[in-house]
């Protein structure tokens, strides 16, 4: 035989089941049992003392948290998406380096944001392959020295109804080239763009 | 009686982290350490970090905003999270703390094992408060 350890009434009910259902209305039995109507009725006058200390502890300013406290929540919680992927950068003897995918992936919006006439949207960021030398397939030109991952950039953008979009595309794709090794340090690799939208001006 | 000294263990992970994290931000282009929820409930008092284990972890490792240090028969190995300013080469920025914190950590005689940098943001430097 199962230990039951719910406490019950003499009529058998349950005091856990009287006490979820006390905003409900008296089902067949409770509405005849004298044992299950005094529950109802000294627990309805429990849940309404809950309520009244729930609402004080809201009005309370002694609870409030103090300044701050939501802002520090909120860094940690950005902090802990950041931690998610992360990209190696360099690695030797005296350690790694890394960098997380939304660290690179403000880079690149920043770059868009100088381009007048394109919203850069989601950016998704891939490594093709790992190098250690200057072996890189598709080095940017004028960045001959600079090594690290072959980054395979995938930037989806809204662009305004009157801009040369080729053009545009092109200047994007240059800043990006250009603002990558400058920000991070490594090769901007190969940048995709594609144009799916147009916003109002 | 033996002649040999008892070994005692003056210069702990929590030291070994005080030092690096203070290293880092010094550090010209380093915004800040990002916090761990750690490093939150510190602030928030010792009530709420007794909550958790012990910051010092069993295995000498000891962890807090953006810093995680671990020494382990006198080599102490680091790990950084930080947030870069976009107006300085992160790399450039994560290789001088990884010499800096190094050059720092080898001065109290501890050996110095890996210095792990992760670069978790790359932002504008906060606008300067007006006094």
């Amino acid at each position: 035989m199962a230990l039951d350890d719910e406490p019950r009434l003499g009529c058998g009910r349950s005091i856990d089941r009287i006490w979820t259902t006390i905003d409900q209305p008296l089902n067949a039995h409770e509405q005849t049992c004298r044992q299950c109507q005094a529950a109802r009725a000294q627990l309805k006058r429990l849940n309404e003392a809950t309520q009244a200390l729930r609402e004080a502890d809201l009005h309370d300013e002694a609870l409030t948290p103090r300044s701050g406290v939501k802002t520090a929540i909120m860094d940690v919680a950005r902090a802990e998406i950041r931690r998610s992927k992360r990209i190696l950068l360099a690695s030797n003897g005296n350690g790694t380096t890394e960098i997380s995918e939304q660290a690179l992936s403000s880079v690149i919006r920043a770059a868009a944001a100088e381009v007048p006439g394109i919203h850069a949207r989601r950016c998704h960021i891939e490594i093709s392959s790992a190098t250690s030398d200057s072996s890189v397939d598709d080095p940017p030109s004028g960045q001959s020295g600079v090594i690290g991952p072959h980054l395979v950039i995938g930037l989806r953008s809204a662009v305004a109804p009157d801009i040369n979009i080729p053009r545009t595309v092109q200047l994007l794709r240059q800043r990006i080239i250009t603002a990558i090794p400058a920000g991070i340090g490594i090769s901007a690799g190969t940048i995709n763009i594609t144009v799916e939208d147009l916003y109002d001006v | 009686m033996s002649e040999n000294p008892l070994q005692s263990q003056l210069i702990t992970s929590k030291l070994i982290a005080s030092l690096a994290a203070r290293t880092t931000l010094e550090t010209p282009g380093v915004l800040r350490l990002e916090p761990t929820v750690k490093g939150f409930l510190a602030r928030l008092g010792p009530a709420a970090l007794q909550r958790l284990s012990n910051s010092a972890g069993q295995n000498g490792t000891y962890r807090d905003d953006g810093v995680r240090v671990t020494i382990n028969d006198n080599v102490a190995v680091v790990h950084l999270d930080i947030a870069t300013d976009i107006a300085y080469t992160a790399l450039n920025v994560a290789e001088t703390v990884q010499q800096r914190v190094r050059g720092n950590i080898g001065h109290t005689g501890l050996t110095v094992g890996k210095v792990d940098i992760s670069i978790l943001a790359i932002e504008p430097p906060p606008p300067a408060k007006i006094s």
